[in-house]
């Protein structure tokens, strides 16, 4: 287990404050967040590269732990078999057990045919193996991932995804992987914190995460499109004219969060158990790549995302007339 | 195409300024004047010393300036603008006022000199140590420029894998820093060859090449210190663009 208690730094203009995470052994665990919210600082901790001006971190010995930087960070001046044994230098190995283990490793991530090769000739998702390998080599307990997909094209990205689970079954190492791609975090991750800003906003399983946000910020992060701010009297929120029923009996103040795919559309008002069902008119359509987001105005815009499938066999287009309908549990309150 | 000619003219301009002296000086120089010369055993003497003592400074430079050009680059500390103020200093004053300065620390009434009972006057350490002075800013600030190149998580991926903070600068920065510090070396070494305020202050025997020439022109006239001149330029020139190609090819 690897304890982060009550961790503080000031690194140049920017300060982690108060961090405690707690790490099992052999767990997928992902830091997520925004840009310049601090992730490679913790990463940089846990390394031992910097030492915290407050509290501790347990349970790590700086010499079983490996990074892998977001731009893989591979010597250009070293070959890519340089490269891979270059943490070998530092070990008492014959020259066979260093080579080896380099064709084992190279074996493993399919790199055996670019062993020759100059790094700065190699891919992005060669460049990725090749620094997976370098870290692997040295069969760390820990391993520590900067974005390691956030530079891939999104067919690497995925490629180098499920290199990471498949590693992750085999090896049962601890992974700890920062990352700001939500989707990557719910691909991968067994456990997740949340970081904003320097502090720990929100931890524990990933869908759990998703489906309640802890506050406004992390519902924006996470994607919500749908966020709004009112008063709460008898489970409903007052919006011009409009009454979203809502799980929370009475708030002041509140910001509640109504996940896009949890919106149904229709043409003609449902029959349901949903407490919530408006009709309104499309304001906008926008095409994705797996789904479509509807905006619809129903006194507030409210964004829906259907499939494409749905899309076509409704025959949406702007203007028209159409029902939303959602249940009370898919509204998200963050009191304040 | 006029863009080009513009700028081409202007830089050409600035060129011909350059090549113009240099050229007129090979001109005038006759060949036989030029080996009576080189046969000479005091011009060998003075360009070979001239040569050696601003090898031993750079070496020196090398030595002691790395890890001053690396600190440079990747730590923010109090009084570090100061620091490179001083490294820069030699690069605007005049250079006899430098010489002056480094007569009070090593000549021979300084304090090192009552303490040690040696004296860089007069003799090739003091030259070495005058060229070194006037010199070194080319050393520190390429060298520096080079590190702060590096990207310095490649030093915190090798300190991951094991390396310790000298073998990670050893096996990383260093050799990724190579370049920029060969060139400000070889810049250095051609800047303190061609020093004469601060040496002829400081250690004005044994003769330099530059002192030489001066010496030359001083008592015998243009016609006695040119060839001298034109050989220093020669050998300069050589040793100068051979060791760029060794740079440029690495």
């Amino acid at each position: 287990m690897i304890r982060l208690v009550n961790v503080s730094k000031n690194f140049r203009d920017f300060q982690l404050v108060n961090i405690s995470l707690e790490i099992k052994s052999g767990e997928y665990f992902i830091i997520l967040g925004p840009s310049g919210a601090g992730k490679t600082l913790i990463l940089e901790l846990l390394a031992g590269l910097l030492q915290p001006d407050e509290g501790r971190i347990e349970g790590l010995s700086t010499r079983k732990v490996a990074l892998i930087y977001q731009d893989y960070m591979l010597f250009p001046h070293l070959n890519v078999q340089e490269n891979i044994g270059y943490g070998l230098r530092f070990r008492k190995l014959s020259l066979d057990e260093r080579l080896a283990k380099l064709k084992a490793i190279a074996r493993e991530l399919q790199i055996e045919h670019l062993l020759h090769r100059q790094v700065t000739t190699l891919s992005g998702g060669e460049k990725q193996r090749v620094a997976i390998a370098r870290a692997l080599i040295l069969q760390p307990e820990v391993l520590l991932l900067d974005e390691p997909t956030a530079a891939l094209d999104y067919g690497a990205r995925r490629q180098v995804q499920q290199l990471f689970a498949r590693l992750h079954r085999k090896y049962r190492r601890t992974f700890i992987h920062v990352t700001h791609d939500f989707e990557e975090a719910l691909a991968l991750g067994e456990r997740i914190a949340l970081l904003f800003k320097g502090r720990i906003i929100q931890q524990g399983e990933p869908q759990d995460v998703f489906r309640r946000p802890a506050n406004r910020e992390v519902a924006d992060f996470l994607g919500y499109k749908n966020v709004f701010s009112g008063r709460i009297e008898n489970h409903r929120l007052e919006l011009n004219g409009l009454a979203i029923f809502t799980p929370v009996a009475r708030a002041a103040r509140a910001h509640l969060a109504i996940r896009s795919n949890e919106i149904i559309i229709s043409r003609r008002r449902i029959q349901s158990s949903a407490r919530n069902s408006f009709r309104g008119r499309i304001k906008e359509i926008y095409p994705h790549l797996n789904t479509v987001e509807v905006v619809v105005d129903v006194g507030v815009e409210l964004a829906v995302d259907i499939t494409p499938q749905s899309y076509q066999e409704m025959g949406l287009a702007e203007g028209d007339q159409v029902f939303v309908t959602f249940k009370t549990t898919s509204v998200r309150v963050f009191e304040y | 195409m006029r863009f080009r000619a513009v700028f081409g003219f202007l830089g050409f301009l600035l060129v011909l300024f350059v090549a113009l002296p240099i050229l007129r000086m090979f001109w005038g120089a006759e060949g036989d004047q030029l080996l009576e010369a080189a046969a000479q055993a005091e011009v060998r003497s003075a360009i070979f010393l001239t040569l050696r003592a601003s090898l031993w400074a750079t070496l020196l430079a090398l030595f002691l300036g790395i890890p001053l050009a690396y600190l440079l680059a990747r730590l923010d500390f109090k009084g570090k603008q100061l620091i490179e103020g001083l490294i820069d200093l030699p690069v605007v004053i005049p250079h006899t006022a430098a010489g002056i300065a480094l007569l009070l620390v090593w000549g021979r009434h300084s304090l090192f000199s009552r303490a040690t009972g040696w004296t860089m006057a007069g003799t090739e350490a003091g030259i070495t140590l005058a060229m070194l002075f006037v010199s070194l800013p080319f050393l520190v600030n390429g060298a520096k420029e080079g590190f702060r190149l590096v990207d310095v998580r490649l030093e915190n991926t090798a300190r991951t894998l094991g390396a310790t903070p000298f073998q990670a600068f050893w096996t990383v920065s260093l050799p990724l820093a190579k370049k920029s510090i060969l060139s400000g070396a070889i810049m250095m070494w051609a800047r303190g060859i061609s020093e004469f305020g601060a040496v002829v202050i400081l250690a004005y025997h044994p003769l330099t090449a530059p002192v030489l020439i001066f010496e030359r022109f001083q008592n015998f006239g243009l016609r006695s210190a040119t060839p001298v001149a034109v050989l220093l330029l020669l050998l300069s020139l050589l040793v100068i663009v051979f060791l760029r190609a060794v740079v440029e090819r690495r």
